[in-house]
């Protein structure tokens, strides 16, 4: 072959490789759920933002981005992509709409790295709730790239008086509000879950929608 | 074209090549292992990082042979001219060479054996252990459970009323984990320790050390156990006795 | 003897017989295969009780039986034993069309029997598994320039690199053995095919079946576990898992029946004259490696059918909350695993090796310990499983015995080394394209060898297991040895193949780029282990994010080397310098036919007199 022939086929061959999968990857990144971010907004005190999420009995109402996603039976938090400022103080709020049940783990019963380690819920001031009566909690993990780790857990009760009545499907019913704040440090991407497995599989219930990205787990963003 | 001086030429130009490249090899392994490793937290992690050395010590001779003999064909040996070369000598065999490969390579094989086993022996003997300890001012030893769960650490030391899901250790005191996993596999491995053991469902499976340094360590999950498993990671903090009594103290009763 | 070249048979008149045969080839299999699986998902959707936790996994797995006995109707495996059973057996003519006798490039598309278009049918399998495999790699390496998740999420990115590792071990499974134990090894013994013909091509087409169900696997959730599948995870996780395992079902029984092949074909149909001294060393590490494989294989089969059971009927082999364990599991598993990586090694050394001595022209250095450290290696190799466990927790008292074993190894696989430098030992080296590879792979495979010695020290084990480190290692092995073997041959029997040269310098830009590529990743990923970086991480803390971006160049650089290599491939098919039927003047017997190499390769069986490695010695 030709000196310059063979220059042509090396290039081409590179270049259209390189093409093919530049466009997988457009495709792919595009088309995966990667879903909008919820960014935390500023309150009245300095240093503090905002942010409130929910967590639904199932995907058909407002759960994954309200449109069910691929298993709109699935229990699911309303928004799975949060972002943070560095440095400042998080007010958040969860509204739980979803019944629950007795934690595997009661460790998960105590509040852990808030502001004053305790939760507000319902108006009330707790470090802990019955680990019999949890409907989910909200932890959340990470080491940020100057090495501050954070660590935050808030178990969000259910309300035991109401039962059946919590199982949503398109009305919108009182739900239990469980406030609670902590401090973000330096920037990264943290990631939190729910450490109350509901979904499949015999051995610690946490297959089906604990571990599907978009329903019971996300990332925290600080930036 | 067998040539008793070229013989005597080939094996004395290889030997220098592969003095050299020994010479490297040593050095990488003295200086550039540990520099790239995490700095060491306990008596377990220094006899890592120097297993580690005289490991990548001993493979610079062999790998120092390989590419010697490699440098010398690629120059010395290799066909210049156009078209197929001549055939070369009808070398079947050299048992001298043979014999003394094995024989090398088994010698090898046991010394490395040896210092493994020894050193696999010594870390999981108690009486090593009682050694190691006194050695370090350190006296009984404390327990540490760790629950594993997707996809987090929580820890409780049995004998007091601690349950949390930090972990914090007091220097130069043996501490025994027991591991064990709510869902799936997990692996429990504090980095600038060297100890590493699975967290199994059902099972509890335990590993043993003594931190010898102040400091914050991590934690890190080294089994796939799902989505996120890439942040299934916490932080350790070795503190005086003193201090670890007081923070034992300070930690709410938990349910 | 023909002076054109002419690389393909002739089509001349059209052949006789045939049968059903005339109508089935690769796309009426994909047809009768879709439509199978179809069948088969409707039916047990509709009959099976939609309640039971399992039933999804078994609407999978009953529809992928569906597919693959579908497939294999369809490209007509099934006919020739069909035709037995109802007394009417294939006669010569039949035979003969299956052979691919005037049939021209469509025998490629078809169910063939001449072991030489299985061979070249296995080039392209195993370029689409490497292509597959390569494409998820990108995407692994892509996610992990930076830390984040910039690319991919999670979910995604543990399918990628589930996929990635399974599909890569496929290919390199069958990267040397199956183009070259199938085209080459029956000339070599001085037969006119293999033993078994149609089951030749019965283990081609079932891994042609086995793919789909691989990628397949992507496309229904993936799978979140790593390609070592750990339960209880496996049991926790989507019906991407079912496919997978049905994947690994349907290559089980390839991988069985071509194995029982080459070693009956070995032992049975040597010509005369060819003793078992004077087989090319190539033919051993081919039998070898087959024989381990028929050892392994089985153990696959064995741990996927458990957990499917687990998943699909509810039994509790691995779920410790009903008195199973995972480390059954990872026991079976590992049985497998470690034997199946010197099924991979073996061939592609015994390829290097036949390399070697036609390129230094020099005889084999002692034979005898060529085979011995093969045959060694491979039995040892069913004994080291257990240094994947050392961490696990499973039997601490046993970590002793496996080290020595795992660390016994060094010595057949050191021994390999002898035998190629001898070989090398004042030889006239002739640096033709084949012969880079050669050299690329001793220099990795020291590298990957020497740190498979780390890991097998436990109290090193106990850092670095999980951790990048791990995952250096067995690429520079694979990638590094293995995949350079399988190249190396490539362009070593290319010019047997088509007739025609490799383009040289296209290859040695390949290999270039694919060697620099390997040692600026996976040093740099030796570098992310050292410091704690642990594996199957979608994402990592920004203290290694240098290290990462420096693998993602490499990655980027063999990717670029291997494209290079593809165009070459194909450009060069029709395109090449001529080369003759015996370009590098080699002495083995698939160089002293014609090519291209005629259908029943010899017209008069050669009578064997010496061994191939007679350079420098008097006729």
């Amino acid at each position: 072959m030709s000196r310059s022939k063979t220059i042509g086929v090396a290039l081409s061959s590179v270049l259209l490789g390189a093409g093919v999968l530049s466009l997988m990857g457009f495709g792919l990144a595009s088309a995966q759920p990667h879903q909008p971010a919820l960014t935390a907004t500023p309150t009245g005190t300095r240093g503090h933002v905002a942010l409130t999420i929910s967590v639904y009995p199932d995907s058909q109402i407002g759960g994954n981005r309200g449109t069910g996603g691929a298993h709109p039976d699935w229990v699911s938090y309303s928004n799975d992509n949060l972002v943070v400022p560095a440095n400042s103080v998080v007010d958040m709020t969860v509204k739980q709409y979803d019944t629950g049940g007795e934690l595997n783990n009661s460790v998960f019963g105590n509040v852990f790295g808030t502001v004053g380690n305790t939760m507000n819920v319902n108006g009330k001031e707790v470090s802990s709730w019955d680990p019999t009566s949890i409907g989910h909690t909200f932890t959340l993990r990470g080491i940020s790239g100057d090495g501050t780790r954070l660590m935050v857990s808030v178990p969000i009760p259910f309300d035991t008086n109401k039962g059946a009545e919590n199982n949503g499907g398109g009305v919108e019913i009182a739900p239990m509000i469980v406030k609670f704040s902590f401090k973000t440090g330096g920037k990264g991407v943290y990631q939190w879950n729910c450490e109350f497995p509901c979904g499949g599989s015999r051995q610690g219930q946490f297959g089906e929608a604990m571990s599907t990205y978009g329903y019971m787990s996300g990332t925290l963003t600080v930036k | 074209m067998t040539n008793q001086n070229d013989n005597k030429k080939h094996h004395r130009d290889i030997f220098i090549v592969w003095a050299l490249l020994t010479v490297i090899g040593v050095l990488v392994g003295l200086y550039a292992t540990p520099w790239l490793m995490p700095k060491s937290a306990s008596h377990t992690m220094s006899m890592g990082i120097l297993t580690m050395v005289i490991f990548t010590v001993a493979a610079a001779p062999v790998a120092a042979l390989v590419y010697a003999v490699c440098l010398y064909a690629l120059t010395i040996w290799r066909h210049r001219g156009e078209g197929v070369p001549a055939d070369g000598p009808a070398i079947r065999g050299n048992g001298p060479a043979t014999v003394l490969w094995l024989v090398g390579s088994t010698v090898l094989t046991l010394f490395l054996l040896i210092w493994g086993l020894g050193l696999l022996g010594s870390d999981q003997s108690a009486g090593a252990k009682a050694s190691i300890e006194a050695a370090n001012g350190g006296s009984a030893e404390i327990t540490v459970d760790v629950t594993a769960q997707q996809w987090l650490w929580s820890f409780s030391y049995p004998g007091t009323h601690v349950k949390s899901l930090d972990l914090y250790l007091p220097v130069n005191k043996d501490v025994e984990f027991n591991v064990t996993s709510k869902d799936v596999v997990h692996g429990f491995w504090i980095v600038q320790m060297g100890i590493k053991v699975n967290a199994n469902p059902g099972v509890i499976t335990t590993t043993s050390v003594t931190p010898d340094k102040i400091g914050t360590y991590t934690i890190r999950c080294t089994e796939i156990c799902g989505l996120d498993h890439a942040f299934m990671m916490t932080k350790v903090h070795v503190v005086s006795e003193a201090d670890f009594q007081k923070w034992l103290a300070s930690q709410p009763t938990r349910i | 003897m023909t002076t054109t070249l002419e690389h393909l048979t002739p089509v001349g008149a059209d052949p006789a017989g045939g049968g059903l045969h005339r109508r089935l080839n690769f796309f009426t299999a994909l047809i009768f295969g879709g439509l199978s699986a179809f069948i088969a998902w409707a039916l047990s959707h509709h009959f099976l009780n939609s309640d039971g936790s399992g039933f999804s996994d078994q609407v999978t797995v009953l529809a992928s039986i569906g597919w693959v006995l579908g497939f294999e109707l369809g490209i007509g495996a099934l006919t020739p034993i069909g035709r037995w059973i109802i007394g009417k057996d294939q006669v010569r003519d039949d035979e003969l069309y299956l052979a691919g006798k005037n049939m021209g490039v469509r025998r490629h598309w078809k169910y063939c029997t001449d072991h030489k278009v299985v061979g070249v049918q296995y080039i392209v399998v195993t370029a689409i598994l490497l292509g597959a495999g390569g494409i998820l790699a990108m995407g692994i390496r892509t996610n992990l320039m930076t830390p984040g998740l910039h690319f991919v999420n999670q979910q995604v990115y543990n399918s990628f690199l589930s996929v990635h590792g399974m599909v890569m071990i496929l290919a390199l499974i069958v990267a040397v053995a199956g183009p070259w134990a199938n085209f080459v090894v029956p000339i070599m013994v001085g037969a006119r095919d293999m033993a078994f013909p149609r089951l030749n091509a019965l283990s081609l087409w079932t891994l042609v079946a086995a793919i789909p169900l691989l990628l397949g696997s992507l496309a229904i959730g993936g799978l979140d576990m790593g390609w070592v599948t750990q339960a209880p995870i496996s049991e926790q996780t989507g019906v991407g898992f079912d496919l997978f395992a049905m994947a690994i079902v349907t290559f089980t029984i390839s991988t069985t029946v071509a194995g029982i092949n080459t070693i009956c074909t070995v032992m049975t149909m040597r010509t005369k004259g060819m003793n078992l001294e004077r087989l090319p060393i190539f033919v051993w590490a081919s039998v070898v490696a087959a024989a381990l494989g028929l050892y392994a294989f089985p153990f696959f089969l064995v741990v996927m059918s458990l957990n499917l059971a687990d998943r699909m009927v509810g039994t509790s082999f691995f779920v410790a909350s009903q008195g199973g364990t995972g480390w059954l599991q990872e026991n079976l598993f590992w049985l497998m695993g470690h034997p199946e990586v010197y099924v991979i090694l073996i061939p592609a050394v015994g390829a290097l090796m036949e390399i070697t001595t036609v390129f230094a022209r020099k005889p084999l250095f002692s034979y005898r310990t060529a085979l011995g450290s093969m045959v060694s290696l491979a039995g040892l190799s069913a004994l080291v499983w257990a240094h994947h466990m050392f961490t696990t927790g499973w039997a601490p008292s046993l970590g002793g015995p496996f080290m020595v074993t795992t660390e016994m190894i060094s010595i057949p696989t050191g021994l390999m080394f002898l035998v190629i430098l001898g070989t090398l030992w004042r030889g006239n080296i002739w640096m033709r394209l084949p012969m880079y590879w050669v050299f690329g792979f001793l220099f990795n495979f020291i590298i990957g060898g020497v740190t498979g010695i780390y890991l097998s020290d436990i109290p090193v084990d106990n850092q670095m297991h999980g951790t990048m480190f791990v995952v250096a290692h067995f690429h520079y092995v694979f990638v590094g040895s293995v995949l350079f073997g399988a190249i190396g041959a490539l362009c070593f029997w290319y010019p047997k193949v088509t007739g025609r040269f490799l383009d040289e310098r296209l290859g040695k830009l390949s290999f270039w780029l694919v060697f620099v590529g390997v040692q600026v990743t996976f040093l740099s990923m030796f570098v992310s282990g050292l410091r704690g970086m642990s594996r199957r991480y979608s994402s990592y803390e920004m203290i290694f994010e240098h290290t990462n971006l420096i693998s993602t160049m490499g990655a980027y650089t063999i990717m670029a080397g291997m494209l290079v290599l593809l165009g070459a491939v194909i450009t060069s098919w029709t395109g090449g310098e001529p080369s003759g039927p015996n370009p590098w003047k080699s002495k083995t017997l698939e160089w002293l036919v014609p090519t291209p190499v005629p259908l029943e390769n010899f017209e008069v069986l050669p009578v064997i007199t010496s061994d191939p490695y007679t350079y420098g010695e008097a006729q």
